[in-house]
């Protein structure tokens, strides 16, 4: 039993355990990620998908312990194998572990770049910070130019202003990757790029990752993304995690009321518009968040009365597969 | 390095058509001032006992040319001189040609003023960065409050306070002179500190009056820099932080580097009253003096010369500004 633990434990690329950040707004403290536990397994890419507000890019902050006032981190543990629990580094070792075996991709890479220095030069500025061989990165830096199709020559001698938009999104990946972290956090990487870029993009990322095994954690609202890369998805709402598991699993038998209505509410290809069924109501905001019983249930067509009394832990619904509801086994729909 | 000669060259045919308007704008000036002065001096010279001819010859001598012929010929030989950089002659120097006054009175506003504005820039943007960076100690709010009251302070007080304070009640420092009249002028170290020691005061004074703009300017940017993105992203990539700093530094400096164009506009109007304050022989001091002996052809010469001075001085600003900022390098 003992000896499981610790396989799982070293298979996992981060493991995250009673997470809970808190946003201070007007005197009190409002949970924006409450108690969340997640296993960024290697190698794999993990979604974490939701809607704007539920914490999901609070939580990739809180993974680089740079959660930014007046935000703060109140309890849990990020513990990376190598490095070992990051919201307990601090100086100069919390900065070697950021960009070098943590990396991230912005959702604006647009404005991630210093505006006044060449791409080449900010990519050697990166490896002087983590004590690499600069002209390595910058070797490393054209490699990863040319497999997403960028001129590397001119893209690591131009300024960010005489890029496009989904260039700076690759340039920013590259970034993210020259120095080859164990951990790669995506951020919406697509959310702001055309639809054309997007599929680009999302292109690359799933080539790279393929090849180079990071393990990845992948932010996002569009469960499109989520169906086309990721391995696992953790579906958060409120700032807690509703259900989780293997990408598959959870969108051919989605259990929890949420992820049913969001894979409900696509549009599909075939069919009739109107097949796509929206979800009522708005989620809660920071401050509406309830502090007891169930997060979902004002928007929960399936509500009992002990939703309201106390929060649903998560509990396995197949093999690798969890989900919070107390609802067992949906009524035919 | 081929667009920027182009864009030296476009601001030069610029300056010099901006040149042109200025020394048009001065020759009717002069015309139209009450009472007519060339007339005036006409009139004084004939009454002297020369011939009108004579004295035609004299006036034209100090104007550039005959005050009888009409308007347009008149304009016609003005400019013809002025492209031979040949000014007239000074009335209360008699005889001495403008030029050679105007040169003579140059380099000590140049070295003013230069020195002046370099030196307020260099310490108010230090003083800035400090200030943003320890905006939340006393260290920044001392800083932010000290530069909102020098800003109010008018720069001839400044000057005048200087002058009290540091040159009459304690002679600390030397007054009324470029450097002591003992000293013989060349490249020697005795005459050069002398010189400084001299320019000690008048520059003060700039640095003084103009150290809360640059302070609190630097400070507005800096801080507006540390929110931004790439500043965040900079950290989240583990950035060294001395070179966050240089990024940060960058970015902030650039906007400031607009205002410097219009600062050394203001800084040779100012030369103008701290010259007279502390009676520094400049072109400033030049040019209140030949109001006061109504010395037209110098007051019109001393006009033009700051004109140029500060056109010239906003291309070299701009110029800079091509060369630190990539954006406006690319952009035609």
């Amino acid at each position: 039993m003992a000896t499981q633990a610790a396989t799982r434990v070293e298979q996992n690329a981060c493991s995250i355990r009673g997470l809970t950040v808190v946003y201070r707004v007007e005197r009190h403290e409002y949970a924006a990620v409450q108690d969340v536990d997640l296993d960024i397994p290697s190698g794999e890419i993990t979604a974490v998908i939701g809607e704007s507000g539920s914490g999901k890019t609070t939580l990739a902050m809180a993974m680089l312990n740079a959660v930014q006032p007046p935000g703060r981190i109140a309890a849990g543990s990020v513990v990376y194998p190598t490095a070992g629990d990051i919201l307990r580094l601090s100086g100069k070792r919390l900065r070697r572990l950021r960009g070098d075996s943590i990396s991230m991709v912005f959702q604006t890479s647009q404005n991630s770049l210093n505006p006044l220095k060449r791409i080449g030069g900010q990519a050697m500025d990166l490896a002087r910070s983590h004590g690499r061989d600069p002209r390595g990165t910058l070797r490393e830096a054209r490699d990863l130019c040319a497999k997403m199709s960028l001129d590397a020559d001119r893209v690591l001698t131009s300024y960010q202003h005489e890029l496009s938009g989904g260039m700076r999104q690759r340039v920013g990946i590259m970034l993210a990757l020259v120095l080859q972290p164990e951990v790669v956090l995506l951020d919406e990487p697509t959310t702001a790029l055309d639809v054309l870029s997007q599929s680009e993009v999302l292109q690359i990322l799933r080539d790279l990752q393929r090849e180079r095994r990071f393990s990845a954690v992948l932010i996002t609202h569009d469960m499109g993304v989520v169906a086309e890369l990721a391995d696992r998805v953790a579906v958060m709402y409120a700032g807690r995690i509703v259900e989780r598991g293997r990408t598959r699993d959870v969108l051919i038998r989605p259990d929890h009321p949420y992820t049913r209505a969001l894979i409900r509410s696509i549009p599909r290809l075939s069919g009739d518009l109107s097949e796509a069924v929206p979800l009522p109501g708005l989620p809660p905001s920071l401050t509406t968040i309830p502090d007891h019983g169930c997060v979902f249930r004002a928007r929960c067509a399936y509500r009992m009365p002990i939703c309201d009394t106390v929060q649903p832990p998560l509990e396995s619904v197949g093999p690798d597969h969890d989900s919070a509801c107390y609802l067992e086994g949906f009524p035919s729909d | 390095m081929r667009g920027f000669l182009l864009r030296l060259a476009r601001r030069l045919v610029g300056a010099l058509v901006m040149i042109w308007a200025v020394a048009t704008f001065t020759f009717f000036l002069i015309r139209m001032i009450p009472g007519d002065p060339v007339a005036a001096q006409l009139n004084m010279l004939e009454q002297q006992g020369m011939s009108e001819s004579q004295a035609a010859a004299r006036v034209a001598g100090m104007y550039g040319f005959y005050p009888k012929d009409p308007l347009p010929i008149q304009y016609l030989h003005y400019m013809q001189q002025m492209a031979h950089l040949d000014l007239g002659q000074s009335i209360s120097y008699t005889g001495v040609p403008v030029m050679h006054i105007i040169l003579s009175a140059l380099p000590y506003t140049l070295g003013l003023v230069v020195t002046g504005i370099i030196l307020t820039f260099i310490v108010g943007v230090i003083g800035g960065v400090f200030a943003a960076i320890y905006r939340n100690t006393w260290v920044g709010s001392s800083i932010t409050v000290v530069g909102s009251i020098l800003h109010g302070i008018p720069q001839f007080m400044v000057a005048l306070l200087l002058a009290y304070l540091l040159a009459t009640a304690h002679p600390i420092f030397p007054f009324g002179a470029p450097y002591d009249a003992a000293i013989s002028p060349g490249i020697t170290w005795t005459f050069l500190s002398n010189l400084g020691l001299h320019a000690v005061l008048p520059i003060a004074a700039f640095i003084i009056s103009g150290f809360g703009f640059w302070a609190l300017a630097m400070k507005a940017s800096v801080v507006t820099t540390l929110g931004d993105d790439f500043i965040l992203a900079a950290e989240l990539r583990g950035i060294k932080p001395s070179i966050r700093f240089r990024y940060i530094a960058r970015n902030a400096f650039l906007p400031l580097f607009t205002y410097l164009a219009i600062a050394i506009g203001y800084t040779f109007g100012g030369a103008i009253f701290i010259e007279q304050i502390f009676d520094y022989p400049g072109l400033g001091l030049l040019q209140l003096n030949s109001i006061g002996v109504h010395d037209y052809p110098l007051m019109q010469a001393a006009f033009l010369m700051i004109t140029v001075a500060v056109i010239v001085s906003n291309i070299v600003a701009e110029m800079l500004y091509t060369v630190i900022d990539p954006r406006i390098r690319t952009a035609r």
